[in-house]
């Protein structure tokens, strides 16, 4: 069962910090209109969530629709190598970022898309190292 | 960087390993429309879709439970070609 009371209570969370987010802008007690963007989408989500929740209870034809989903292993193939693609097309752009920084001189962009090249690969190695014993 | 390299070649060049299925003829044999077959095995139809035309290969799980379905081996269901 996907979408429990844990998910909707976590929905429900999003949604109220959204809204408790708005009214402090418009009450001017934060005074970035960020915040009003971000409690903004919190609603908007929270309250997605919410309906698909319900309608996940209600509807036997959406709940098994949902299930098949979430279980369907070519669909977990797929996500896990988009995934992988992702973390593979970021190594290559920072890296490529990195020496072009360095070409133009930039040191902090440099050293910025350095160390995060070395935060992927370094996190890369220990889910290996962790996922090899487990597997 | 030669491991990335290398990955990026079998997804861009790289074709099917050779094993086939005869899913499609069976499944057509005893009258079994796509949506149902899926919906009997726990996946979607998208997935009865890709295994059909060969371009995705089931877990040995799925496998089983398809080969058990029709009352065939996996053997009988899902032909592997040696190059």
């Amino acid at each position: 069962m996907y979408y429990n009371n844990w998910r909707l209570a976590l929905s429900i969370f999003w949604a109220v910090l959204g809204a408790v987010l708005i009214v402090l802008t418009q009450t001017e007690l934060l005074d970035s209109s960020m915040y009003s963007g971000m409690g903004g989408a919190l609603v908007a989500v929270g309250a997605l969530q919410i309906a698909r929740n319900l309608k996940y209870r209600k509807d036997p034809a959406y709940r098994e629709k949902i299930d098949i989903e979430l279980q369907d292993e070519r669909s977990r193939y797929l996500r896990q190598k988009s995934w992988a693609w992702t973390g593979y097309v970021v190594v290559l752009v920072e890296g490529v970022g990195a020496i072009a920084a360095a070409l133009l001189g930039n040191r902090t962009v440099q050293l910025a898309l350095s160390y995060s090249v070395w935060l992927i690969i370094f996190v890369y190695w220990v889910s290996y190292l962790v996922l090899s014993r487990k597997y | 960087m030669l491991r990335l390299s290398s990955e990026l070649y079998i997804f861009l060049f790289e074709e099917g390993d050779g094993l086939k299925n005869r899913i499609e003829e069976i499944r057509n044999a005893r009258g079994i429309r796509q949506e149902e077959f899926a919906r009997l095995m726990g996946v979607s139809r998208q997935t009865i879709s890709s295994l059909e035309n060969g371009r995705y290969n089931p877990s040995i799980l799925l496998a089983h439970r398809i080969a058990a379905f029709f009352g065939l081996t996996i053997e009988e269901v899902f032909i592997f070609e040696e190059e």
